[in-house]
């Protein structure tokens, strides 16, 4: 009998008064996440109806944003986007302060980690999105301004822009987080000066005739213009 | 007297005239090599028109760093009797201004039309600055029929190079001749004449922050003053000549503002457009004659070469809104000899038609769509000159109107599509 009290009803009734003790704050921490949950969704409604009256759509489309978005399997318009983002960033807070109010020092400590570290990967998430509708704006701002200038090689340079601006936009991205800050940096200052170092040897010895040919053109006058007047 | 966009001195300058019967207004920059033939014109076409009228002289100068306002100011003709008989006695009243605003010639017009309803002015007119061509007779053409009372509005008619005004000849001219239904031969001439009523509704327009500020404001002065049933006539003025520019100085740019224009006005007055079927000639005043032109030098390898670069690079982007079968026609065309090359009038309606769709439903950024157009429309140029080669002025002036003939034809395509924003059916 005495065996059975310690062996089996002493650790119940032990584990009895820990889930009373932990009740009041698993409770605590459902009510939190259901008010998480709904207040989510409310921001949800309210942004997207902020985000339509300052016409954020109308606004981002002249940067391909919604070509991009388009290209990228994403249907919704860029309001709908950021208020469902944002609505899911509130959810995501009363989950973590849900799972802080279950009072467990090992979690606490790991989501204290977590959270310290949490607005860096937001602002780098930021980051790589702007900075891939950039590369592709300009990229094609590019493309289009160099057939406009007659440049043979258009095509190489609107895609060496866009690419250059994705990499810039990465390698803020990988410094924000952390991850080899000072490697990436110098990885990419020694990428692009050693890029701009063989484009300036290859143009100097390889194009050698064709600059001399086009400085002379310019310089002379050779080049026959159109004289149209155009309007 | 409050207006916020004119300085101090302006103000008390206008307080002072009070009231004027007719003002011509020149907006420059850096024009000092051709603005005292332009004052000394106006002055003489005041004397010799307006002999009677009270009659006002506005420079709206973009911070000329040569000396174009002090010109303006001193330049004048000494000796009227060389030129008339009788002369008048008052002098012309001046008022040479720095505009405000966003730097362009919108900025420029929109002080004119400011001192002008200041001034109470009964008939205004605008005349580039860089004129070599202007004479007094053209003040009496622009205002004359301002004056009598009968137009609110006149444009200006050239007698032109046939290689000139490819823009105002293969887009904006039979576009909006399609559009609003008027026969306006060149809406975007750059000198007009206009009544004071007119000059105080554009002020009532809210279109001073955006392109139309800048070079879009030929386009839109004749746009709003058709659309909104204002009385259109157009006066002959002989031959334009002009102080030479750079002709090939940023022609997408050239291309983006007035394209953009024509067709941002292509929303606001859609409700007008839409009903109006074909199109009708409207009044034309003055005695044409023929004029001597200088030949026009073209580099038509160059031209070609540059379509070609455009289908080979920019083809991914027209595909977007392009229906295959015009992209496979551009892909024969970049294929084609000189000789042959030819850039059929259907197709290239059918492409400014898309380009205005694809600018209406935002396919992608207006000014990259806009800047993307000008492979296309340097090889209707290219296609153009070597079809005009051997023709006379009249023969162009044909090609010019079978080629509205087209857009009038196509017009129920663009606006079917127009209503269906979604996409093209």
């Amino acid at each position: 009998m005495n065996v059975l009290q310690r062996v089996i009803i002493e650790p119940m009734e032990r584990l009895y008064e820990k889930i009373l003790q932990f009740l009041p704050s698993f409770l605590t921490s459902l009510l939190l996440l259901a008010v998480g949950i709904v207040l989510g969704a409310i921001l949800r409604k309210v942004i997207f109806r902020i985000l339509q009256a300052f016409n954020l759509d109308k606004h981002f489309e002249r940067f391909g944003m919604e070509a991009m978005l388009d290209r990228g399997g994403i249907k919704e318009s860029l309001s709908a986007l950021l208020s469902r983002i944002a609505g899911w960033i509130t959810v995501f807070i009363f989950v973590i302060i849900a799972l802080r109010a279950l009072d467990i020092p090992s979690l606490e400590r790991l989501l204290e980690k977590f959270f310290l570290y949490l607005p860096n990967v937001f602002i780098a998430a930021l980051i790589l999105f702007f900075g891939y509708l950039l590369s592709n704006f300009l990229g094609r701002a590019a493309l289009i301004a160099s057939v406009n200038a007659g440049v043979i090689l258009s095509g190489l340079v609107g895609k060496c822009i866009k690419l250059g601006v994705f990499v810039l936009s990465v390698t803020m991205a990988l410094e924000q987080l952390g991850i080899g800050s000072n490697t990436i940096v110098i990885a990419f200052a020694i990428t692009f000066g050693g890029v701009v170092l063989a484009l300036a040897i290859a143009f100097g010895l390889g194009g050698r005739d064709i600059a001399r040919k086009y400085l002379e053109k310019k310089m002379k006058g050779e080049e026959k213009k159109d004289e149209i007047n155009h309007l | 007297m409050n207006s916020i966009i004119l300085r101090k001195d302006i103000q008390d300058k206008i307080e002072e005239i009070r009231k004027a019967d007719i003002l011509v207004g020149i907006p420059s920059y850096n024009n000092a090599r051709t603005i005292g033939h332009v004052v000394k014109a106006v002055q003489a076409g005041f004397a010799k028109y307006f002999p009677e009228s009270r009659c006002v002289l506005v420079n709206s100068d973009g911070g000329s760093t040569d000396e174009t306002m002090d010109i303006v100011e001193h330049e004048a003709i000494r000796d009227f009797q060389s030129i008339l008989f009788h002369h008048r006695v008052e002098p012309m009243v001046r008022i040479a201004t720095p505009y405000h605003g966003i730097p362009g010639k919108g900025s420029a017009f929109r002080t004119i039309f400011e001192i002008a309803e200041a001034l109470k002015v009964k008939a205004c007119a605008v005349v580039d600055s860089d004129l070599r061509s202007i004479t007094p007779e053209w003040i009496e053409l622009l205002i004359k029929p301002v004056l009598s009372g009968e137009f609110d509005y006149v444009a200006p008619l050239y007698h032109r190079h046939k290689y000139d005004g490819t823009i105002t000849n293969s887009i904006v001219y039979p576009l909006t001749r399609a559009l609003y239904g008027k026969q306006v031969r060149q809406p975007i001439g750059g000198d007009f004449g206009f009544s004071g009523e007119l000059a105080k509704f554009y002020l009532t327009k809210d279109v001073w922050e955006t392109d139309v500020a800048r070079y879009g404001i030929d386009i839109w002065m004749t746009t709003t003053a058709v659309a909104n049933k204002f009385r259109v006539c157009q006066s002959f003025l002989g031959a334009k000549i002009h102080d030479p520019k750079d002709p090939g100085a940023d022609l997408s740019a050239m291309l983006y503002e007035v394209v953009g224009a024509t067709f941002d006005l292509m929303e606001t007055y859609a409700g007008v457009w839409e009903t109006v079927e074909g199109s009708e000639p409207v009044p034309t005043f003055g005695f044409q004659y023929a004029v001597g032109l200088e030949p026009v030098r073209v580099n038509l390898d160059r031209m070609i070469e540059r379509f070609r670069l455009g289908v080979r690079e920019l083809v991914d982007i027209w595909r977007t809104f392009l229906p295959a079968e015009i992209v496979d026609l551009l892909h024969t065309m970049e294929h084609m000899p000189i000789k042959t090359f030819h850039l059929p009038d259907r197709i290239w309606v059918n492409l400014v038609y898309y380009f205005a769709l694809a600018a209406r439903q935002r396919v992608i950024n207006k000014e990259h769509l806009l800047k993307s157009l000008t492979p296309l429309y340097v090889g209707r140029t290219a296609s153009f000159v070597i079809e005009a080669a051997e023709s006379g002025a009249s023969e162009v002036e044909d090609k010019i109107e079978a080629l509205c003939n087209m857009f009038e034809e196509r017009k129920s395509f663009l606006t079917k599509n127009w209503k269906n924003k979604g996409g093209l059916s």
